[in-house]
């Protein structure tokens, strides 16, 4: 007998620990938002407390649903595709795969605890404090030590096209998280800290991270599960070779001047923000590239889509995605900006990127990977599957027309001047006029989490059905003797 | 294709080296002029670094998310700077680590709040903004009233803003402490304090320093730095 | 059963941060540094739990010949 022991093929566990997270997460980034919405709707939710006022609650709120929610979805989904894409085990063995994950759920819990207590760098989506920053990188760089060490010591001739984009995301986050979080601590015991840069180089290079957390984080992360898991869902091949290759160049190069379109009409020079709108527009033909990439996949197999309820989710994230990159070129435009920046045009647009694109395509994703890791036959039910699939885009539908109405309402009520040429309106006038909105937008949110609940309940159940797995469900012996 | 994408493909350090360089032309290219380009920050008088009540109000409203809801940059729009005042510049920001721009209105821009109004309406504003404007959706900060500001580490906090640029002087540090209890009491002669920190503004009770003293005191010189009146400026060409 | 080479980087990596954990929260400033020096310190104690654990879980599985299920 051999000193160490036999190892299955593949690290699954990490993905369950992962596709745990990636669960709870949800619910909690979701709980988050209904919080933080039902205060715009009503103030008095803020109930008076530091801790729970909504400028502390707000970062808890983001941080859960891109960091926590779309991360742990993200790492899990990324091992699971880069050891079967490569047809080998993790590199770097068990111990180093378990650090990545509760190093990750610890600096999330953190995070969130520092943002509830009052500490935050002040920059969005970049909250958490120095010290935090640079526990994130040491988790970050073993993480990119592992996958990219397990791409290298792959069997396969070919790097397939989702661990691409995992590798161009893994690499531009380290590269855009360490250009925006360089700050001055007050002192190596204070949690506080002032960024190295001021002004409007501040604000630029915030937008540059800013605006890629969405492009690689947002972006490219889960067009690699796109790339992975509607192939396999549907059993048909990516739709174009070429396309992939297109898309994949096109997009990392062009995302990466998109950031000044965040500082239109600001104390950002003009040139920068013209680079910005043009490029945000160019960006609009990669981001299709992929749609149809993606949707095209599906040919062949349209049929599927009324029996798997994953795939159903996939596909319908891939057409929200198209849709979000669509209106994301057109708000770039510099005019339609001066309208549609500052109100609720901007929210409505993110939701629909990250309930309609990040969270359905991780649900396509997690229907498909519970039955597979735990070993099930199907999940526990494919009908309360279709109900979350209904109730969430119900939700996502009331969030996002909601937002619209109510952001260009704030646009042109900002704008409106009356017949003497004075602004027609005060600003606390707008405000009470987005209150029915935000009463909408906060049902909206709530369907998505009554969705999310079911979800829960759904794959609870399909881990507490019967195994289909034969070596537990046979007596001892038999599989060893059959082997 | 003068070099076969299969190539790339199959090694993995090549991928990643190429993936490096495509992402980063875009970065450099936006990011590194506005450091080295000269008029990209105007050249006006008049900004000068926070007072350390000002600091430590800021240091309040970045810790509380205040740019979540409020922006303080007036865009270069006609309804905007009719609105909120003039058009925000480039160096009234140019002390700001980090910058505080915002990306949202679910409360009015405050790049110009500053002497808009009185220190008692700030007060009564932020202890319960429905009683000053009934339609708002702000939380009541009524807890930084009942809270001292911590002035332990004032020192560290000035220094390190002097390390990343703001150009505090050795008088400016040595005197913290003194000017900051100066502007937090009105009854107090503000002369030396103006001399160092001019158009600051005194708050507060003449009691325990709190933070909201602190918060009012940063809202109230916000916008009012530079004086656009003054020919001197006139020419803000960037 | 010999120990794994992740194991052991690893667990040399849990000792950094528990003595970086212990410093910063002994040194801290604020209540922010002195609950994130403590957690850190807690973190790395229970992740090398959690190495020493699976190190004789895994040992005894060997000693019965089974396999481990990861």
């Amino acid at each position: 007998m051999s000193d160490t022991l036999a190892l299955p093929r593949y690290n699954d566990a990490i993905i369950k620990k992962f596709v745990i997270a990636t669960i709870f997460w949800g619910v909690v980034a979701f709980l988050v938002g209904v919080v933080i919405a039902s205060q715009l709707a009503w103030p008095e939710m803020n109930l008076g407390l530091s801790f729970t006022n909504f400028g502390r609650l707000r970062p808890v709120h983001t941080s859960a649903a891109i960091f926590a929610f779309g991360g742990s979805a993200l790492f899990g989904t990324s091992f699971y595709i880069v050891q079967r894409t490569c047809r080998v085990r993790l590199f770097g063995g068990e111990a180093i795969a378990n650090f990545i994950f509760w190093g990750y759920q610890f600096f999330i819990v953190m995070a969130a605890l520092s943002y509830v207590m009052g500490f935050s760098q002040g920059q969005e989506y970049a909250e958490p404090e120095w010290h935090l920053d640079l526990w994130l990188t040491v988790v970050w760089v073993t993480y990119a030590v592992v996958f990219i060490g397990t791409v290298l010591k792959r069997e396969e001739p070919h790097i397939y096209v989702a661990n691409w984009f995992f590798m161009a995301f893994i690499l531009t986050i380290a590269v855009l998280h360490l250009g925006n979080n360089i700050a001055m601590p007050v002192s190596l015991f204070t949690a506080k800290s002032y960024n190295i840069a001021s002004g409007v180089q501040n604000a630029m290079i915030q937008w540059w991270y800013g605006h890629n957390a969405v492009g690689f984080f947002l972006t490219a992360g889960f067009l690699g599960m796109m790339y992975y898991f509607i192939p396999k869902a549907s059993g048909r091949p990516v739709y174009s070779y070429r396309i992939s290759i297109v898309h994949f160049w096109s997009l990392v190069f062009m995302y990466i001047w998109a950031g000044p379109h965040h500082l239109h009409w600001t104390a950002l020079p003009d040139w920068t923000q013209t680079l910005g709108m043009a490029f945000s527009i160019m960006l609009w033909m990669p981001s299709w590239g992929g749609m149809i990439n993606g949707i095209m996949t599906l040919s062949g197999a349209w049929d599927k889509l009324r029996t798997d309820p994953g795939l159903r989710f996939s596909v319908t994230a891939v057409g929200f995605y198209g849709m979000a990159t669509f209106e994301g070129p057109v708000m770039s435009i510099r005019d339609v900006n001066a309208l549609s920046h500052y109100t609720d045009w901007g929210i409505g647009h993110v939701h629909s990127g990250a309930l309609g694109w990040v969270a359905f395509i991780t649900f396509g994703a997690m229907y498909y990977l519970v039955p597979v890791l735990w070993k099930r036959e199907d999940l526990y039910s494919r009908k309360l599957a279709s109900w979350h699939f209904w109730i969430s885009t119900l939700g996502i539908v009331l969030y996002i027309t909601s937002m619209w109405v109510a952001g260009i309402m704030q646009g042109l009520m900002w704008r409106a001047y009356d017949q003497f040429g004075f602004l027609q309106y005060s600003f606390a006038e707008s405000v009470n006029a987005v209150h029915p909105y935000y009463v909408i937008r906060l049902l909206g949110g709530v369907l998505f989490l009554t969705g999310m609940l079911i979800m829960v309940y759904n794959l609870i159940m399909t881990v507490w059905s019967p195994s289909t797995d034969k070596r537990v469900t046979m007596p001892a012996g038999v599989a060893l003797a059959g082997e | 294709m003068f070099i076969r994408h299969e190539t790339i493909e199959k090694n993995a350090f090549l991928l990643l080296i190429l993936t490096l360089l495509v992402i980063s032309i875009g970065g450099i290219v936006e990011v590194i002029p506005l450091f080295t380009i000269e008029t990209t920050v105007e050249h006006v008088t008049g900004v000068r670094p926070y007072t350390p009540l000002e600091s430590g109000g800021r240091d309040i409203y970045v810790r509380e998310g205040c740019y979540v809801c409020h922006s303080q940059m007036i865009r270069a729009l006609r309804d905007e700077v009719e609105r909120y005042g003039h058009y925000s510049i480039a160096a009234e920001s140019m002390y700001d680590h980090p910058f505080q721009w915002g990306s949202k209105r679910i409360g009015p821009d405050l790049a110009r709040v500053g002497g808009k109004y009185s220190n008692d309406w700030h007060y009564a504003h932020l202890i319960n903004a429905q009683s000053m404007v009934p339609e708002s959706l702000m939380p009541h900060y009524a807890f930084l009233a009942g809270t001292p500001l911590d002035t332990d580490d004032l020192l560290n906090r000035l220094t390190a803003q002097r390390r990343v640029g703001v150009p505090y002087t050795d008088d400016q540090i040595a005197n913290a402490m003194a000017d900051l209890r100066t502007q937090a009491d009105p009854a107090a002669d503000n002369a030396a304090l103006l001399k160092r920190y001019p158009k600051a503004v005194q708050v507060g009770h003449g009691n325990t320093v709190t933070e909201l003293d602190a918060l009012v005191a940063y809202l109230q010189v916000l916008g009012t730095m530079v004086d656009f009146a003054d020919p001197a400026n006139e020419n803000l060409h960037q | 059963m010999q120990v794994e080479a992740g194991d052991l980087v690893a667990g040399a990596m849990m000792l950094v941060f528990g003595l970086i954990g212990l410093m910063l929260a002994s040194g801290a400033t604020d209540n922010e540094m002195y609950v994130f020096g403590l957690s850190l310190t807690g973190f790395a104690a229970v992740f090398v739990v959690g190495l020493i654990k699976r190190h004789y879980d895994k040992a005894e599985m060997h000693a019965r010949g089974e396999d481990w299920h990861v």
